[in-house]
């Protein structure tokens, strides 16, 4: 009896022990019913986004004050949140199929993700095509013909910025081909000056260097689909070099020694404090960085050029987009803000309050008055991909934030990386086979 | 004589006696509020581990067991165990010096308990700034001439586990001493001063009898703090790292793996089955517990 009672103790125990850890991997189904939509409705958007376009809270706040004043019955509570919080806390939420109504989505395979688990329901169904086609780099977003989160601001991804007050005191021009960038390395070395500003610790940084570096050397977003999903491999020449090429940028000591220690937006900092000469931002973040370090002193550019594929010496263009969630009660009034966001005088509220473009060709480009963000606007007009967002976001996790940090830290080489890197994309074709199949279909809209 | 004595006493108490079955009626409340909050989870939790696109399957426990990241966050929880020695050896001593009246000791003890009630996140932050390659520590380790130590304690591999440790260690520290201080004042100082008058100076008299006298709560502690380095250090990870168990995988730990297998990645089934392998450990642990102390008969009543 004792001993009976002793074990069902200690697997109560236990059971309290990881309750935290355990409970939550279970999935709950319940969904909300169908309301009256004359009634009075309470939408909830989470959203991230003040992290690299200043000012967006502002904004947001504003455009719901109008809406509301527009639509008496409608009430929009906002959440900002973390830049490591955005994607688990939504997780979690459509686990309990419980949380937003919008929900803020990066592009690509971040929006996709949550389509094909059954999170959100297409922007398609809600929001006319003769309005969505104004909308730009909705194409990433889109799967089976429906577009299912709807670009909400351009993300020019991601420009080089570079002190001309620093870069003049090593003679060193701004770099715009690889061993230009790798000699002004040296030279900035030699004057004590750190070349590249960055911080990898939260590990978004890797994410950023695989897009800019790496496109340079594919010769389509379908090798990027077909790598993911097995009919190449990521430590095939063309997906590999970029790896090689981070190499090259520890070997020359291109990055400040405590990049490791740093978070992305720290690193950042460094350059606007003026102890580096250049960083890689946020094109919507441009804007907050040149006022910072003052328009004279401040340039930008694509990232230097070292491969010849087709999105070589480009900048990387995709948006970042809000969607319904799946659970929601009022999917209409939901699409109908989103498209009181994409109004005129919106557009170029959110323009002047953040400085970054809003992803909607209808947007007066004349507003555009810093030279900066025009040099911004004509590279991202021309922008190619951005990889990123077409790779799983494991993969990305896994392989580009975490062996990055490995790389530059200097505890493995290109070809150890390159090696992980498909390790882990062979595991993720095993456990991930739903997503798989849905990356093939992806990819064929690609060929 | 007992009020207890009085009730067995008691012919209608005597009534009422269920036998071997009596422990279960008393527990049968606590028990049923328990199984109520947790049964359904730890159902749903051992259902998902067993299920993938709708088939039973014991997949799931062979995939995440051959998962490379898997074995290391394991082995990362496994090495946090080395910080169970060290945290008892170091609440003890200083809950005795504490004891013996330290100079001071009221201070050091309100100092050394600190950071025990401090947040985790709060704790995370501040290391994770001092901690920096060119964070206060070592600017300071610079400053003395020491810059040759002067390591990035948290972004270099070779590091980041040991500084985590340290920093865990730390704020666990304080809840020892507090423990071991309390169970040493309420010991009747007579045994203490009949040790002295033995002629027992401090080493013997605190092997001899201070350590027996704490043998009870030694072993609460041990496996407390043997759980939490199994499965209570999420906090601590998700914080000083941003979530990431980085740099690479160097301080991934198996909560971590079990949060982002489900919340990041979508895989709730790897993640139960994860979840399911680390209640495996735990329960374990517990089941220790209980035996050490059924068999030394050493408990916290004591």
């Amino acid at each position: 009896m004792h001993r009976n009672l002793g074990l069902a103790v200690v697997a109560v125990l236990a059971a309290a022990v990881l309750l935290g850890s355990t409970a939550s991997a279970a999935r709950p189904t319940a969904r909300g019913a169908q309301e009256d939509p004359s009634a009075d409705v309470n939408l909830t958007m989470w959203w991230w986004g003040e992290q690299e376009a200043a000012g967006a809270k502002n904004w947001l706040a504003q455009t719901i004050k109008l809406y509301e004043k527009k639509h008496p019955n409608i009430s929009i509570k906002t959440v900002l949140q973390t830049t490591d919080g955005l994607i688990p806390a939504f997780k979690a939420a459509a686990a309990a199929k419980k949380g937003p109504d919008i929900q803020y989505f990066w592009g690509g395979i971040w929006s996709l993700d949550d389509a094909w688990l059954g999170n959100t329901k297409p922007v398609s169904d809600y929001i006319p095509r003769s309005e969505l086609r104004h909308y730009l780099n909705a194409k990433e977003d889109t799967y089976a013909g429906k577009v299912w989160t709807a670009p909400w601001y351009v993300q020019p991804s991601f420009p080089v910025l570079y002190r001309k007050d620093v870069l003049a005191k090593a003679r060193v021009k701004p770099p715009t081909t690889w061993a230009a960038l790798l000699k002004a390395c040296d030279a900035l070395n030699a004057k004590g000056i750190t070349p590249i500003a960055g911080g990898i610790k939260d590990g978004w940084f890797g994410g950023w260097l695989y897009s800019i570096i790496g496109a340079q050397g594919i010769g389509s977003i379908s090798d990027v689909l077909d790598a993911t999903t097995g009919k190449q491999k990521f430590t095939d020449p063309k997906h590999a070099a970029w790896w090689t090429r981070l190499q090259e940028m520890r070997d020359h000591k291109c990055w400040n020694d405590d990049m490791n220690s740093l978070e992305l937006y720290q690193g950042q900092q460094r350059w606007a404090q003026g102890k580096a000469a250049m960083t890689v931002a946020a094109g919507s973040d441009v804007k907050k960085f040149v006022q910072q370090v003052g328009v004279a002193k401040a340039g930008v550019m694509a990232m230097p050029r070292w491969g010849n594929g087709p999105y070589a010496g480009r900048l990387g263009s995709t948006s970042q987009t809000v969607g319904i969630t799946a659970w929601t009660k009022y999917p209409q009034e939901s699409a109908d803000f989103i498209r009181f966001m994409h109004t005129p005088e919106r557009m170029a509220a959110w323009f002047n309050t953040t400085g970054a473009f809003p992803a909607d060709d209808r947007f007066n480009t004349k507003l555009i008055k810093l030279p900066q963000q025009k040099i911004l606007f004509n590279l991202v007009k021309n922008g190619a991909p951005y990889l990123e967002n077409f790779i799983p976001t494991e993969l990305d996790s896994k392989a580009n934030f975490a062996e990055s940090q490995l790389l530059l830290g200097g505890s493995i080489d290109a070809k150890e990386a390159a090696s992980a890197t498909e390790k882990i994309a062979q595991r993720i074709r095993l456990t991930q086979r739903k997503q798989m199949a849905n990356f093939k279909i992806w990819a064929q809209s690609y060929k | 004589m007992t009020s207890g004595t009085v009730a067995l006493s008691d012919p209608r108490r005597r009534r009422l006696r269920l036998g071997r079955v009596e422990p279960l009626v008393w527990i049968a409340p606590a028990l049923a509020v328990v199984v109520f909050v947790f049964g359904y989870s730890m159902f749903q939790l051992v259902r998902t581990s067993l299920r993938f696109e709708g088939h039973w399957t014991t997949d799931n426990f062979r995939i995440t067991w051959s998962d490379p990241t898997f074995r290391t966050a394991l082995t990362h929880n496994i090495r946090l165990l080395i910080a169970v020695p060290v945290l008892v050896l170091l609440s003890l001593l200083l809950s005795i010096l504490l004891f013996e009246g330290l100079r001071g000791w009221r201070f050091h003890r309100w100092a050394l308990f600190l950071p025990y009630v401090l947040a985790i996140p709060v704790i995370g932050v501040v290391f994770g700034q001092l901690l920096q390659f060119n964070g206060l520590v070592n600017q300071f380790l610079r400053a003395v001439g020491l810059g040759g130590i002067a390591q990035d304690w948290l972004g270099q591999p070779r590091w980041a586990l040991w500084t985590m440790t340290a920093v865990i260690v730390w704020r666990e520290l304080g809840f020892g001493i507090v423990l071991f201080l309390a169970r040493l004042l309420s010991v009747p100082s007579d045994v203490f001063e009949a040790g002295r008058m033995d002629g027992a100076r401090f080493f013997r008299l605190h092997r001899r009898i201070t350590i027996p006298q704490l043998s009870g709560v030694i072993v609460f502690y041990v496996i407390v703090e043997a759980i939490t380095m199994v499965s209570w250090v999420f906090n601590y990870v998700y914080v000083m790292t941003n979530g990431q168990g980085g740099p690479g995988d160097a301080t991934q730990v198996t909560e971590l793996y079990i949060y982002q297998t489900a919340f990041q990645y979508q895989s709730p089934e790897i993640a139960s089955a994860a979840a399911v392998m680390l209640f495996g450990v735990t329960l374990v642990l517990i089941a220790i517990f209980f035996r050490v102390q059924r068999s030394s008969g050493v408990g916290l009543d004591e």
